[in-house]
């Protein structure tokens, strides 16, 4: 599995390159500027890393993102590091313009599948096991978040980028979700899963 | 517009300080605080400096799974009960083999007033659920005296080690059973008996290992969930199956002179 968290790694920062190399470049409209990621993500916590890295486009009038994230988890945080892709799909529903320079998103809902690396986090059970021995995959977990997002002009004018956003959700993922019913001595609190982060416009 | 923005940043930001703690990074985050590293260790050193008495009582529950409130109950019932020597929980405490459920299981069990071991079940190994196990309650084989007593417990959870011919490790097995002066009965406990993802290469040399020594007066186990005692053994080592914590029954074991009294009790 270290081949493939390398290989992570150098998506990761191909990615980041193409979409320097873009905002930087933007005057110049390209035959291929349709491939390109219409922003970049930094995100603290939210279940999906300790810091992770995304990538993603936006479509129907920017009301549907989907983004692509890698995420670390360094040793030290965890007993051992961790590394993980996910790839969310958020709608978001509301759009409040608040001025020239600013727009609330308050009303963003979210599904996302998040992949663990390591051998031990498989996503089809191994063959040594009897047929459905488990019904879930330690691998590949599904969860639900809602968010919001401030999104504003800042660097526009000093920078190629069109601005940036802040943005936090809230979630919950399938296995928080299977242990939590039927169990109310468990809190809510210990089944959610927030995180944070800023989003550069392309 | 400067205002609203400022008060916007400045509810976000009260917001996410309040929130410490939601903060969720990896469902594979080990990260356990004092009172969940060691556990196993921290309990068999209050257990041994007790008062040892005559007859020694044992609660056991255990398939823990995803049925966690029930688990509160068995812990609070124990606590009622004055004569209970140690609890034994027989496994699959992380139904998933999440570090959170480890979390939550050892949450529950913090609250007993007597000292509690917590044996390894094919659940707990789900995942990274090993590495939690090792962090939270130590060593997966490992053993103690108590009473003249030796109390084996044994990782055999073959299937989750791909049958790789070492689980259960029977060497060590038949090291703890070697007679020595300071035992002389042993009681061996473990999660999945022989049967379905026991390796079944091993499973003659399991029963063989137990009876060599003559010194082996019980054998309880979990994984089926539900209890009967029965003697699969031709040297008639009795076989306890304790009850899974969903079915709100515990098993109570009592060892004194040269008997052993089983009985089960409702929570």
């Amino acid at each position: 599995m270290l081949k493939m968290r390398h290989f992570s790694h150098w998506f990761l920062l191909l990615c980041i390159l193409i979409f320097i190399n873009n905002t930087q470049a933007q005057s110049h409209v390209g035959k291929y500027d349709w491939l390109l990621p219409d922003y970049v993500k930094l995100q603290y916590a939210g279940g999906i890393g300790f810091l992770s890295a995304g990538v993603g486009y936006t479509f129907v009038h920017q009301r549907i993102d989907a983004t692509f994230f890698y995420g670390y988890v360094p040793k030290g945080i965890a007993i051992d590091d961790l590394s993980s892709v996910s790839l969310q799909f958020t709608a978001k529903l509301v759009r409040i313009r608040l001025s020239e320079n600013y727009q609330l998103l308050p009303l963003n809902f979210g599904w996302f599948i998040h992949h663990t690396f390591g051998s031990e986090y498989w996503i089809k059970l191994p063959s040594h096991y009897p047929p459905e021995y488990y019904w879930w995959s330690p691998g590949r977990n599904a969860g639900i978040f809602i968010g919001g997002e401030l999104k504003t002009k800042w660097l526009a004018r000093k920078t190629p980028a069109s601005g940036i956003a802040i943005y936090a959700r809230i979630g919950t993922r399938g296995l928080y979700l299977a242990s939590k019913v039927g169990n109310s001595s468990i809190p809510i609190t210990d089944i959610i899963e927030l995180g944070f982060g800023i989003a550069l416009y392309r | 517009m400067g205002t609203t923005f400022k008060i916007i940043l400045l509810f976000s930001t009260m917001f996410l300080i309040s929130c410490e703690g939601l903060f969720d990074y990896s469902p594979y985050q080990i990260d356990f605080d004092s009172e969940n590293k060691g556990v196993n260790a921290t309990n068999l050193d209050r257990l041994l400096k007790t008062n040892q008495s005559d007859t020694i009582t044992i609660a056991f529950t255990g398939d823990t799974h995803n049925d966690f409130d029930e688990l509160g109950c068995f812990v609070d019932k124990v606590n009622t009960f004055p004569n209970i020597d140690f609890v034994i929980h027989i496994g699959d405490i992380a139904d998933f083999g999440l570090p959170k459920q480890y979390l939550w299981g050892n949450g529950y069990l913090l609250n007993l007033e007597v000292p509690y071991l917590v044996l390894i079940g094919n659940h707990d190994l789900v995942g990274n659920g090993l590495e939690a196990y090792k962090e939270m309650f130590g060593d997966v084989d490992f053993s103690f005296v108590y009473q003249d007593i030796k109390f084996v417990f044994l990782n055999t959870n073959s299937l989750e080690f791909a049958y790789n011919g070492n689980v259960p490790n029977l060497e060590w097995l038949s090291q703890q059973l070697l007679p020595s002066e300071d035992f002389s009965r042993a009681v061996v406990v473990f999660h999945m008996p022989p049967g379905i993802g026991f390796d079944s290469e091993l499973e003659l040399g399991f029963y063989q290992t137990l009876s060599a020594h003559n010194n082996v007066i019980m054998a309880v186990h979990g994984h089926q969930h539900h209890h009967e005692v029965y003697y699969p053994t031709a040297d008639s080592i009795p076989f306890v199956n304790v009850y899974g914590v969903e079915h709100r029954m515990m098993t109570l074991v009592k060892i004194y002179q040269d008997k052993i009294d089983v009985e089960n009790e409702a929570f």
